[in-house]
């Protein structure tokens, strides 16, 4: 049985119209979908572009997805397929095959490809150690709740279930866990308000 | 509003409780700012690229810029070439 769908009340908010679910929606899969165009393109700047290229089709293609699967999946399909077209259009030395998927995903972490644009290796650099430092000093009941839910990919249920504590607890300690390392990235990201969506 | 904005992130509000959600981010930078942090945080631990702050703004910028809206007929897992 196919999980609940985390992203359905976005999804049909933007169905309807309502741009800021859809911003929202961006803003939460950004990341996710440039890792995965990275397994096929090697060159940051174009993968860029194939991000908005797949973030414009899902929005002009928002009626046709009808929560059959996963908002996710259905986006991660839309990259997939703007990623294989973007290659078959360009020529762009890429690597292919799966011999050697994580070389191929971390040429792409924080701006290694970007030769260019060194600040930005150093940013991203910056704040996944702001992150490492904040995990190490959370509450270990809090890092275990956000951990579950971000890397093992578990559910609010089931987090609940598999420490035997009430939903409201997952979500509390979740919450905590948040705010906890976003104080501490405060000084790394700033509030760059102007900059952000 | 932080509870709620952690739980819209995860998927946890209903329908009214995200359109409120939604209506304050976009009326507090602020809210929006923390929006954007929980979900690097997340991306951070997973191991996804964090490109530069202003990515998320580029994104949308082209869908402004290209007047994009909903297309009824539109199927994106389409080949584009054949567009």
């Amino acid at each position: 049985m196919q999980a609940a769908d985390p992203d359905i009340e976005l999804a049909r908010l933007a169905q309807a119209g309502d741009a800021r679910a859809f911003e929202a929606l961006v803003v939460k899969y950004q990341r996710r979908i440039a890792r995965h165009v990275a397994r096929f393109i090697k060159s940051a700047d174009d993968v860029e572009d194939v991000v908005q290229d797949v973030f414009v089709r899902a929005y002009r293609g928002l009626a046709s997805f009808r929560g059959d699967s996963q908002f996710y999946s259905w986006l991660y399909r839309i990259a997939s397929n703007a990623a294989l077209n973007h290659l078959r259009r360009a020529s762009d030395d890429v690597l292919l095959g799966d011999d050697a998927p994580d070389e191929r995903i971390s040429e792409f972490a924080p701006g290694v490809s970007d030769a260019a644009q060194p600040d930005r290796t150093l940013m991203a650099e910056q704040i996944a150690d702001a992150v490492q430092r904040a995990l190490a000093k959370l509450q270990p009941q809090l890092a275990e709740a956000l951990m579950l839910f971000e890397v093992e990919k578990k559910s609010y249920a089931e987090i609940a279930e598999l420490l035997q504590i009430p939903i409201g607890t997952v979500r509390t300690r979740i919450f905590r866990a948040r705010e906890f390392i976003a104080r501490r990235l405060e000084p790394v990201v700033g509030p760059r308000r102007d900059r952000r969506w | 509003m932080s509870l709620k904005v952690s739980q819209l992130l995860d998927g946890q509000l209903s329908t009214e409780e995200t359109q409120s959600v939604l209506a304050e981010l976009a009326a507090n930078p602020a809210e929006r700012d923390r929006f954007t942090v929980y979900a690097l945080i997340g991306d951070v631990l997973r191991g996804n690229p964090t490109p530069d702050d202003a990515y998320t703004h580029r994104i949308l910028e082209r869908l402004r810029r290209e007047g994009a809206s909903i297309e009824p007929g539109f199927d994106p897992l389409r080949d584009p070439i054949a567009e």
